[in-house]
């Protein structure tokens, strides 16, 4: 059948396999005809609550069910779905509810005292489905069995590929979030890619580990539901239990997984697989990082059964290059390569002038194709700065996004990763704005000057490390700032440590002297006052 | 000193990073967001440094350290089979 939406494969799996479990959590599941109904009642009750094509739905729950039911639902309604960080703070919550302009929102009980606190933010809601008894002006709240009542018959909107299907909010330099379109077309290219090249079928299991509001999730449901597969939803909890996790695997018999490098690491460091069963596993892919080469090796050696791929890309390009490790060398621990670029994309490696680089130079990724976002929502001088217009045949033109990613090409044909352009870092595959960081200091009021950069991780990673200089006369300690900041930052954009000092190192030019701030903390790491 | 006090004082110091944070004995310490990867190692090496217990890998798993009860009641089993 014709597939031009994200939401068609499970409308199709429903009638060829309508027994088969589309998504499994903790222990429950649902079948794809059992999943096809509840996404077309909730689609119904969304649209019967005013819900329009283009609309935004935001979905804020931890992993479960009904979490899978939300993001068909929105789509299939003829909106976006919109991840809220279940764990985020509601103040950074409500900014991106308002700036999205979000009116309805599928939450559960357990998020009621958030869901509370973000309605306290001056947040004006339509509709909220999942909380009971909430009571605002102008809000109606359903329960999910409500929801369910709806009829479970499909819907016809005449939706085309061009309509938007999800934004993902990421980390701005500017200090608030940043919301990366998807429209259909994106998300499948990117699917049906994903589907082919590790050549997923019906009698795969893959897992979701990322949060809905990372693009690797979307791999977990789309290319699942594309080849018919099952995907089990991780619980947040068991996340941060290499033990769990690799008895998860054992137990759901997962035949494809898909994670940040970190949690790989830990699964080797900590996850006792030499207890587990994991010969079912025969896909590990991972990205948002660099894997360290020699923690790759360790996992390579654990898991002989398995094949590895490195995918590679920014949110914006859902993923543009990849990599299969085949071997790693046992005698150095050289970064593995990005790769190549996937099928049916087209890149380009500019200089710092726009002009394309010889093969073999250090440059820009500049991707362009199917999988490339729409843009950022509501910031039309960022989507006039990311894109880059380049005239082709005349009137003709290519537009290629600008990953602000600098690469190289190897001698075997092989893309490699060196660095950003910019100040965005990843932190045990977080993405983070060091700038964003910064504005969140320097809003408190007792701070002077704020300075934020990286530390090496010893989990193979990069941590997150601040340096304050307090107004004269002010006292400021770590415990005040932490609390500012939790106010505004998910739990990974907060400092590991703050250093509370008198003043700055300068460079020559009167910069702060963030290299010198950052060999200060490294020398120190073990907690000692840093103070030059 | 009671094992589960000092578990919570150093919860509260070391992750919450913030003395006066509070945290319930039985409250949920991952609904809540309070533990991640980083602070669990921390909390191991803590335990086992203090109370001179130690957690074998496998041991580190959600059940044992969804709350400070829980917690406590793990170390207290693995203490007895020392």
């Amino acid at each position: 059948m014709y597939r031009f939406l994200l939401t068609h494969a499970i409308r199709d799996w429903a009638e060829k396999t309508p027994e088969q479990e589309a998504v499994r959590f903790a222990g429950q599941s649902l079948t794809y005809a059992e999943l096809e109904a509840r996404t077309n009642s909730l689609a119904r009750l969304l649209i019967d609550q005013g819900v329009k094509r283009g609309d935004r739905v935001g979905i804020f729950m931890n992993k479960s069910l009904e979490a899978a039911v939300s993001l068909y639902a929105s789509m299939k309604a003829g909106a976006a779905y919109v991840p809220l960080d279940p764990f985020a703070p509601p103040q950074r919550l409500a900014y991106v509810i308002q700036n999205c302009g979000i009116r309805h929102v599928l939450s559960a009980e357990a998020k009621r005292a958030q869901v509370n606190e973000i309605l306290c933010e001056s947040v004006e809601l339509d509709c909220l489905v999942g909380i009971e008894g909430v009571e605002r002006q102008g809000l109606r709240a359903f329960s999910w069995d409500q929801a369910d009542a709806f009829p479970s018959s499909g819907l016809d909107l005449h939706l085309t590929e061009q309509d938007l299907a999800y934004i993902l909010y990421t980390s701005g330099s500017t200090g608030v979030p940043k919301g990366i379109m998807h429209i259909h077309r994106s998300g499948l290219s990117f699917a049906e890619w994903a589907a082919q090249t590790y050549k997923l079928s019906p009698s795969d299991r893959l897992s979701n580990h990322a949060p809905l509001h990372f693009d690797l999730s979307t791999f977990d449901f789309f290319a699942g539901a594309i080849a018919g597969a099952t995907t089990t939803l991780i619980p947040e909890a068991l996340t941060k239990f290499p033990a769990n996790l690799t008895k998860l695997i054992e137990e759901e018999r997962l035949t494809v997984w898909y994670s940040v490098p970190f949690a790989l690491i830990q699964l080797v460091e900590r996850g006792v697989i030499e207890k587990r069963d994991l010969s079912a596993l025969r896909w590990v892919l991972f990205a948002g990082e660099v894997f360290p080469t020699k923690h790759l090796r360790q996992l390579m050696i654990r898991l002989p059964d398995s094949k590895f791929s490195n995918l590679f890309g920014p949110t914006e390009t859902n993923v543009c290059t990849y990599y299969h490790v085949l071997e790693v060398p046992p005698d150095t621990d050289e970064p593995i390569p990005i790769g190549k670029v996937c099928a049916n994309l087209e890149e380009l490696v500019v200089d710092d002038q726009d002009r394309p680089v010889a093969p073999g130079e250090v440059g820009e990724l500049l991707i362009r194709g199917g999988v490339v976002m729409k843009g950022y929502w509501g910031m039309p001088e960022r989507n006039a700065a990311c894109f880059y217009r380049r005239p082709t045949l005349g009137s003709f033109e290519d537009v290629f996004y600008r990953t602000g990613d600098l690469v190289q090409l190897d001698a075997a044909g092989n893309y490699r990763y060196l660095g950003r352009k910019d100040r965005q870092i990843k932190t045990r595959g977080y993405r983070v704005e060091l700038d964003e960081v910064e504005a969140a200091l320097d809003s408190h009021q007792g701070v002077f000057e704020a300075a934020v950069y990286t530390m090496p991780d010893p989990q193979g990673s990069s941590l997150i490390v601040a340096s304050i200089v307090p107004h004269p006369g002010v006292a400021l300690d770590e415990p005040m700032l932490v609390e500012h900041l939790r106010a505004r930052l998910p739990f990974y954009a907060i400092p590991t440590q703050i250093w509370i000092m008198d003043e700055f190192p300068r460079t020559s030019t009167g910069k702060i002297d963030r290299r010198e701030l950052q060999a200060m903390a490294i020398r120190n790491l073990n907690g000692n006052d840093i103070s030059p | 000193m009671d094992r589960k006090i000092a578990l919570s004082d150093y919860i509260k110091q070391e992750v919450m990073r913030n003395p006066k944070a509070n945290l319930d004995d039985a409250e949920d310490l991952f609904n809540a967001g309070i533990l991640d990867s980083l602070a669990i190692l921390q909390l191991v090496a803590f335990i086992e440094e203090n109370f001179k217990i130690k957690i074998p890998d496998e041991d580190v798993i959600f059940e044992n350290f969804q709350n400070l009860n829980a917690l406590a009641s793990y170390l207290e089993t693995q203490k007895a089979a020392e």
